[in-house]
């Protein structure tokens, strides 16, 4: 078995909408049968905690040159448009 | 009847809220449509967070009474209110008689505000649900009716739908995030801080041209953004404070350090201890946010959030980490504050995001509207904290023997809850009630005026321009 895929789940607390985000990915990404860990932090942590990760997916505004992908999203928290995301999800992960 | 009444009063009084607020979730979960076992889970999960957060709270309340009162002691700094942070407050709102039915009563003053259209938002964010309830119980406590706390958390939801609406093209514009308002009332209260603040700064000469560069500000703060060493560092100076003089050196160093490692502790535990609340939460949020959505459809909304998304903005963390050591400096000089800073240090990103759009992100604005704020905010904590205190009784939470009184910045610092607690009476609450639809109705009126006022963007304010 490949190794999980691990995943930065970032907002402004490492609380609250991050919570909701990192648990929602969960959730979809093992419904398709992908396996992912993912980690909460806050935005001011992503640039030291981002290395070891595949994918940074967060709810508020973080630094851009970080080196792996970033996804900023309100979908998990609105629910409008959470599936074209989970596919942006897959899609960065596969690549 | 009577008998199975007064036992099941009985019961209610003893279990507490760690079992009456799951069962009340459960339920209230399935009214919205959530699926039993999801519900079941979310409940149970809520109940556990509930004893995870006493458990911390008991950790932090002990050391810091203690603290407290060797300081006095040693000192004769005399600092009776210790700040227990918002996820201490989130918690006793939720967890009084009037923060168990919250979640309903919002939701009806939301859709009832939106189907006669006082309001474009559609407030999502049911974990900020805790700051109406924590109104609601502070007035339930001061008048000694649950019954009018119900009723001032229905208006408190109301007036963060006001405040949403009234913000959401200033912070769509400065933070880029469309069909989004923010009715969070840690956030929005400080919008006419800042309007006054920005209003005599660019009447100076000189001082409104002055700015400040975020990213050298995050260099060289940077520490005051991580919570586990503020709470390693404020512990070993209020332990040495506190115990310099407890006896021997072996003495001393233990004390110490005990004290620096325990508030540590509580920096880190405290919002694990949260994230168990809200992962509990979200069957109930879910089910809500389709509930009322399928209620709202067809209309042009905001779908209010909770301001955790703005916060990640350099703005709002720059001006945050420089108000963190500025803040534990006016706890100090301020006289007559009673306010000893500690667990609240982290929220103070909440405090100044909605100051970002009319200052147009400049720093030294937000410093100067953020000192203001908070300088006040002492003195309210102050006056509110007795009330604060038995709020937290009532829900349950275990108070040390000689504790101190508590308090925390959100929203123990902020006027909406002390406007709502001086106004404690029939009287006050529907004159609150008034005034909130007099506001709603006027700026429904004119949105334009208002919207400027706010810090909207021209560009969002044309006729016709994307909602």
């Amino acid at each position: 078995m490949a190794q999980s895929k691990r995943i930065l789940v970032a907002c402004g607390t490492a609380i609250a909408t991050s919570t909701v985000v990192a648990i929602a990915i969960e959730e979809a990404l093992k419904a398709r049968g992908i396996d992912v860990v993912t980690r909460q932090c806050k935005a001011a942590e992503v640039k030291s905690l981002a290395p070891g990760y595949d994918l940074i997916v967060t709810t508020t505004p973080v630094p851009k040159d970080i080196g792996i992908p970033v996804i900023q999203t309100l979908a998990f928290l609105t629910g409008i448009g959470k599936e074209a995301v989970i596919e942006d999800i897959v899609k960065a992960l596969q690549a | 009847m009577d008998t199975f009444l007064a036992t099941l009063k009985a019961l209610i009084d003893n279990l507490g809220a760690t079992v009456v607020l799951p069962v009340i979730i459960f339920f209230v979960a399935l009214i919205l449509g959530a699926k039993p076992g999801r519900a079941f889970r979310s409940g149970v999960t809520i109940g556990i967070a509930f004893i995870g957060i006493n458990l911390v709270i008991g950790l932090m309340w002990t050391t810091l009474t203690e603290v407290g009162q060797a300081m006095v002691r040693n000192t004769g700094l005399q600092r009776a209110v210790v700040d227990v942070g918002w996820p201490s407050a989130a918690a006793i709102a939720f967890a009084t008689r009037v923060g168990l039915w919250v979640i309903p009563i919002a939701i009806v003053v939301n859709l009832v505000l939106l189907f006669v259209r006082f309001t474009k938002t559609l407030n999502i964010d049911i974990w900020n649900f805790w700051h109406f309830a924590f109104i609601g119980s502070l007035v339930a406590i001061v008048s000694k009716s649950v019954g009018m706390g119900l009723v001032a958390a229905a208006v408190a939801a109301a007036w963060a739908l006001f405040l949403a609406d009234w913000t959401a093209k200033a912070i769509q514009g400065f933070y880029k995030v469309p069909g989004i308002s923010i009715p969070h009332l840690t956030t929005a209260p400080g919008v006419p801080f800042a309007i006054a603040v920005n209003w005599v700064i660019e009447k100076i000469p000189g001082v409104n041209k002055v700015e400040a560069d975020p990213d050298h500000i995050q260099k060289r703060f940077g520490v005051f953004g991580d919570p586990v060493v503020l709470g390693l560092v404020i512990g070993l100076v209020l332990g040495i404070l506190a115990f310099y003089n407890a006896g021997s050196f072996t003495a001393v160093l233990v004390n110490v350090l005990k004290t620096a490692m325990n508030l540590a502790a509580v920096m880190l535990l405290l919002p694990r201890m949260v994230q168990i609340l809200m992962e509990g939460l979200i069957p109930v949020s879910e089910a809500a946010r389709e509930f009322m959505k399928r209620r709202a459809t067809g209309r042009d909304i905001y779908i209010g959030l909770d301001s955790a998304i703005l916060i990640g903005h350099p703005a709002a963390i720059s001006t945050a980490l420089l108000l963190v050591p500025i803040a534990i400096l006016l706890s100090l000089i301020l006289p007559g504050n009673q306010v000893i800073l500690f667990a609240d240090l982290a929220v103070i990103p909440f405090v100044v995001a909605g100051f970002a759009p009319i200052m147009h992100g400049n720093i030294f604005r937000m410093v100067i509207a953020g000192i203001i704020e908070l300088g006040i905010g002492f003195y309210i904590a102050t006056a509110m904290a007795p009330t604060f205190t038995l709020a937290a009784g009532e829900a349950g939470f275990a108070i040390p023997e000689g504790a101190s009184q508590i308090t925390s910045i959100a929203d123990g610092f902020l006027w909406p809850p002390f406007v709502f607690m001086l106004l404690s009476s029939w009287v006050g609450v529907a004159l609150l009630g008034v005034v909130v639809l007099v506001l709603m109705f006027l700026f429904n009126r004119n949105p334009t005026q208002w919207e400027r006022l706010a810090g909207a963007p021209e560009e969002l304010l044309q006729p016709g321009a994307a909602d």
